[in-house]
């Protein structure tokens, strides 16, 4: 405020007329200390303008006794007192103004860093930061305009509501990266407007953000009345400050969302691990029961047949239950081997041949149909060739795995329709179609049952045994022929696997 | 916001110059008319009429100059221009032929407004309405300013305020509403102040104008010529030029600055013969 030291002034001089001891009176002196008080308070202007009106109370008494005695040191003196409170004002209050640009502006700086390193969206971010940079550049208006291109740059502006033409002088900033400065932004030939020339200048700067990348926006910003060479110091500092703070924020936000794709990806392998290494304790204890079932009925009969002299045909029973342990004994052992070379990436062992598809699914059908007897199975052969050229084990064990596959997750009583048949959409290749209607997979678990180990998990079916190696088999001998396997499947309606193998006149 | 919405063209050029024809027109009147008012006063034919027209045709060419540059002589220029001349003339003789003829300038204020608002233009160098503060502290400055002179011309040089005449000083009251303090405003913080400032900061345009408008002063023959009148007439010009750019300046109009310029015009009339 001016006012109190403006009435100090005034008391001053009442006492300085009063004491009347002429233009060197030492009260002369006491003029400086509303002067200093209006500088300190209100910078140059008060310091300007309560020292100009100390020198204006002052002359009364001076210039009459330059009038009476002429120059002599006295009224030198005095005439010097005339002019020493608005030299002290102005200096003092130039230094106070200068100081205090300077803290507002690391205020400025400050509030910004803090503003871009919030939690906010980046809109508010750069709202918030906008905001503070109008109030530290005292501006009628502001706006940043962030990104390299001005078609997809965000834009803030305070106020709001500020639409960005593309040949705008801030878009001509922004390519160019050069500044453009107005005087008077509604008189300057380049800006094409029609808005009327107000009574009060109109001052305008786009600065161009720039950091080590390049442009990174533009700081828009417009003035009405007088633009100091102090604040347009002020916002080139700004935003040069502005560009460096945009190019980290880039960073941060990049940093982040690395983080964020890196802990998703670490979350999502700790998952997969778990997973795994779940299924290989569940593997190891399925497969150790599963080795032992046979290997507990070999033992059973080879003692049995050891001590006992059992009747021939007995003895030719325990024979034949002995051959078919060992057949699944060796089943298991085979499907271990093959997932151990899979696991070491070595090649599967194929020995290629012709073969009769359809005498080998009818083959199967009849084992499976024997086995289990509740299920209803269904063959349809499309009457064509459906030669391959494979490896008659690798066939079977995929042909097995897929029925047994089939009637693993279907209700009792249910239906397998197996069908082998030209591929219509895949031509020379030989499609052999396993269907059942029962439980289904869910979307979510088909990109993960052809992998190793995986047993989808549901309440029907949980009391079914199985390494979860099966299908992961089937893949990888599909593969091997330089076929494929494909699933489709709705959760309560059942699946239909699809075995595509090369015909017969086709290598692979 | 211009600086995003308004189409820019880094290349464009300027605007052509101010037609420097319309402006020798208006000085070249201004001269004519001025010579023959000071012929007509040194003839001795009624040498005041004389003295009117020389008076009156200064100030109006004053308002005309200051037109021509608010408005970079557009077109349509003449009308207004020869009217108001027409009218400092007019006024400026009447106030010679009858003592209270001088309320007469009390016209050119009016008239002059009517004039500038059938021009947009003329927004630009602040003829509109200030708010009451800034009114306030025009006529503030100006008495401070006016009384100051009182204090310190009757205590340094003896000067006595006479207040015996009271029709001569609202004369003198009447002369600087309608033709001194107005176009003093009008042409200097109006139309020079405006246009300087639209190009520079504040103080380079402000201590041109005040010194155009000093100089203005000095060559007025109106002025005493004793070295002190002249010495005060530069201190206090001068820094009543400087508070009306200021006010000028702050308010966006030229209201505070004509009160301020009245009011200490109201003090320094009561020294006047």
């Amino acid at each position: 405020m001016i006012a109190l030291p403006a009435a100090l002034l005034v008391a001053v001089a009442l006492a300085v007329a009063f004491a009347d001891q002429g233009p060197a009176s030492v009260l002369r002196h006491l003029y400086l200390a509303p002067t200093l008080w209006a500088a300190l308070a209100r910078g140059a202007i008060g310091g300007g303008v309560v020292g100009a009106l100390a020198g204006l109370l002052h002359a009364p008494v001076v210039l009459p006794a330059v009038e009476r005695d002429g120059l002599t040191s006295q009224t030198l003196d005095g005439l010097l007192s005339l002019g020493l409170p608005i030299v002290a004002g102005l200096i003092v209050g130039r230094l106070v103004d200068g100081s205090r640009a300077r803290a507002a502006r690391l205020a400025a700086v400050l509030a910004i860093q803090r503003r871009l390193d919030g939690p906010e969206a980046l809109e508010d971010k750069l709202v918030g930061v906008a905001r503070e940079l109008r109030t530290a550049l005292r501006a009628r208006r502001l706006a940043l305009l962030v990104g390299a291109d001005v078609r997809t740059a965000h834009l803030v502006s305070v106020p709001v509501g500020t639409l960005v033409d593309a040949d705008s002088a801030a878009a001509f900033a922004l390519a160019s990266g050069q500044r453009v400065s107005s005087a008077e932004l509604a008189a300057d030939p380049r800006v094409r407007t029609n808005e009327p020339v107000g009574p009060t200048p109109l001052r305008a700067l786009a600065l161009p953000l720039v950091s080590g990348a390049g442009v990174v926006g533009v700081m828009a910003v417009e003035w009405t009345g007088e633009l100091s060479r102090a604040t347009r110091a002020a916002a080139e500092a700004l935003a040069l400050h502005m560009g460096l703070a945009v190019a980290n924020m880039h960073l941060t936000l990049r940093q982040h969302h690395f983080a964020e794709e890196l802990a998703e990806k670490v979350t999502a392998a700790t998952t997969r691990l778990r997973e795994l290494d779940q299924a290989k304790t569940e593997f190891l204890s399925v497969v150790s029961h599963e080795l032992r079932t046979p290997l507990t009925a070999l033992q059973g009969f080879s003692e049995l047949l050891l001590r006992s002299a059992l009747p021939a045909d007995r003895a030719q029973r325990c024979l034949v239950y002995l051959h078919t342990e060992a057949c699944t004994l060796g089943r298991i052992v085979g499907e271990l081997l093959d997932l151990s070379r899979i696991e070491a990436g070595r090649p599967l062992e194929l020995r290629p041949e012709a073969v009769d598809l359809a005498e080998l699914i009818e083959r199967n059908l009849e084992i499976f149909a024997a086995e289990h007897r509740a299920h209803h199975f269904h063959w349809t052969s499309s009457g064509a060739e459906v030669a391959l050229r494979a490896d008659p084990d690798a066939l079977d064990r995929m042909v097995k795995n897929l029925l047994s596959n089939a009637v693993k997750y279907s209700p009792r009583g249910g239906q397998v329709c197996v069908s082998a048949c030209p591929a219509v959409d895949q031509p020379g290749m030989i499609e052999l179609a396993v269907e059942d209607d029962g439980v289904g997979i869910p979307a979510d678990q088909l990109p993960r049952i052809f992998d190793k180990y995986v047993r989808v998990p549901h309440p029907e079916t949980a009391a079914t045994r199985g390494l979860g190696l099966g299908l992961s088999l089937v893949k990888a001998l599909a593969e091997a022929h330089g076929g494929r396997v494909e699933v489709d499947s709705l959760p309560g309606k059942g699946s239909r696997f699809r075995l595509l193998l090369p015909g017969a006149n086709l290598d692979f | 916001m211009l600086l995003l919405s308004a189409p820019f063209d880094p290349g464009a050029l300027t605007p052509a110059r101010r037609p420097a024809r319309a402006y020798a027109q208006v000085v070249g009147a201004v001269a004519l008319l001025v010579a023959a008012g000071l012929g007509w006063e040194w003839a001795g034919t009624f040498p005041a009429l004389g003295h009117a027209l020389a008076s009156g045709a200064v100030h109006g060419g004053l308002l005309a100059l200051g037109w021509l540059l608010a408005t970079d002589a557009a077109s349509g220029w003449s009308g207004p221009v020869l009217r108001l001349g027409a009218m400092q003339i007019l006024v400026s003789i009447i106030a010679r032929l009858q003592p209270l003829g001088a309320l007469a300038f009390l016209v050119v204020p009016g008239a002059l407004l009517l004039e500038g608002r059938r021009q947009s233009r003329l927004r630009a160098i602040g003829l509109g309405g200030a708010r009451p503060a800034h009114a306030l502290t025009g006529l503030a400055a100006g008495a401070l300013l006016g009384a100051h002179l009182l204090v310190t011309a009757s205590r340094t040089f003896g000067y006595r305020p006479q207040t015996g005449d009271l029709p001569g000083y609202l004369a003198a009251l009447a002369y600087d509403v309608g033709a001194n303090a107005l176009s003093a405003e009008w042409l200097f913080r109006g139309a020079m102040f405006s246009l300087l400032w639209r190009r520079w900061a504040f103080w380079p345009a402000a201590l041109l104008t005040t010194a155009l408008a000093l100089l203005r002063y000095l060559l007025d023959p109106a002025l005493p010529h004793a070295a002190e009148a002249r010495a005060g007439a530069v201190f206090y010009l001068s820094l009543l030029g400087l508070i009306g750019c200021a006010l000028r300046a702050g308010s966006g109009s030229l209201l505070p600055g004509y009160l301020a310029a009245l009011a200490f015009f109201a003090a320094y009339r009561m020294f006047a013969p």
